[in-house]
């Protein structure tokens, strides 16, 4: 992340909007982060790593002034140690009303800020596997179930 | 070694690649011992005898303690989706303490010196080391409609994957804020590093409904796998498919 910064061209002009963009910003990351604040289930909570370089970075190029409409700016690709960074900001006016990531790498730190979810179609398939997960809450269900024929083949 | 026993009202089965059988039985006592001490449906259990206000918070085991625990902090987590203590009902931690008795147990085992070995309580799956050498536990995750079909595979080594779902009749998981049947989810696998995390959160997050799904995503070290009701499927970059 850090390499980012040098990467930034800000112009004065653009940096109006980004003291103006860091707590908005900073508020809607933590909001999917949410860190549990106490994890009984042990889980030493590492702090999220939130991109406050991508985020102003995604913002340079909203230095057209204050409207109520809705604009949607996509930020540019930041390389970073960790992979490559991308943010999709919407602006109500002077607000942000909206963060998406459009690119972001994979690494654990990085999924608990932003989680990325994929969305795809249910599909039905039948594999070579070891073991079943399931909610098999009664033994009527279990005896259907592939589990049992695993434990049965053995 | 395989062994299957019914516990908790659960099929359980233990598949030990480098165990004994004495070993295996170090694991399902620990279970029968859970399950006569956490049960609500046993009346001389812990559970039961605070609920009846027989037990003090001062005479509670370590191990009620924690388990009490881990159920406020959901509860606190899902804005009250997940509840220890349903409105009219007795208190039910199983919840909870299916993942967490099931994890223990996997450290039974583990402090028998086994290193390779599958536990499998009722669809919740821990996973040691390997089945054989260079090869993932290939964890299949049941198909919400289809019984003897799965919808994705996980490749797992040393972690733990839970599923909570709506496909048998009667089987349902209360929404603690509303206190009817959670709607939006067909089911919910999440994978993490231990089971408790994996169990509670899957759990709690299919409590919540589809909401739930993004929250289990934000909770540290969880990949999750969901199915919403319209059969599109939602999943987490990190989900460790399994390409068969």
């Amino acid at each position: 992340m850090k390499r980012a910064v040098p990467v930034l061209l800000l112009s004065a002009a653009g940096l109006v909007p980004v003291w103006m963009f860091q707590p908005g910003a900073e508020e809607a990351i933590n909001e999917v982060a949410a860190p549990p604040a106490s994890t009984p289930p042990a889980a030493t909570s590492t702090a999220p790593i939130v991109p406050g370089q991508t985020q102003t970075q995604a913002q340079t190029p909203a230095q057209t002034q204050a409207q109520n409409a809705a604009r949607v700016i996509k930020g540019k690709l930041i390389k970073t140690s960790e992979g490559d960074v991308q943010l999709q900001v919407t602006f109500q006016g002077n607000k942000i009303s909206d963060i998406a990531v459009v690119t972001a790498p994979n690494t654990a730190p990085t999924r608990k800020a932003l989680p990325l979810l994929k969305a795809s179609a249910l599909k039905a398939q039948s594999a070579q596997i070891d073991t079943v997960s399931g909610a098999t809450a009664t033994s009527g269900g279990y005896q259907q179930s592939l589990q049992s024929a695993i434990d049965q083949a053995q | 070694m395989r062994r299957v026993e019914h516990i908790m009202g659960l099929p359980i089965s233990v598949d030990l690649r480098d165990g004994d059988a004495e070993l295996a039985e170090k694991a399902f006592e620990w279970l029968r011992e859970a399950d006569a001490r956490f049960s609500p449906f046993k009346p001389d259990s812990e559970v039961s005898r605070l609920d009846r206000g027989e037990l003090t918070s001062q005479e509670l085991t370590p191990d009620l303690v924690e388990v009490l625990d881990l159920c406020a902090w959901y509860e606190q987590a899902t804005g009250g989706a997940f509840k220890v203590r349903l409105p009219g009902r007795g208190l039910d931690p199983c919840a909870v303490v299916k993942g967490w008795a099931v994890e223990r147990a996997g450290d039974v085992l583990l402090a028998g010196g086994a290193r390779n070995f599958c536990l499998n309580a009722g669809g919740d799956v821990f996973a040691s080391g390997e089945p054989e050498p260079g090869k993932p536990w290939r964890v299949g995750v049941r198909h919400p409609e289809e019984a003897d079909k799965l919808c994705v595979v996980l490749a797992v080594r040393d972690g733990s994957v839970a599923t909570s779902a709506f496909y048998e009749r009667g089987q349902h998981i209360i929404d603690g804020r509303t206190g009817a049947p959670a709607t939006g989810l067909l089911s919910l696998t999440v994978c993490a590093p231990d089971l408790t995390t994996a169990d509670s959160t899957a759990t709690a997050a299919f409590a919540m409904g589809a909401e739930g799904v993004e929250w289990a995503a934000a909770q540290e070290n969880c990949e999750v796998f969901a199915v919403l009701e319209d059969r599109r499927v939602i999943q987490t970059a990190g989900l460790p498919v399994h390409l068969c």
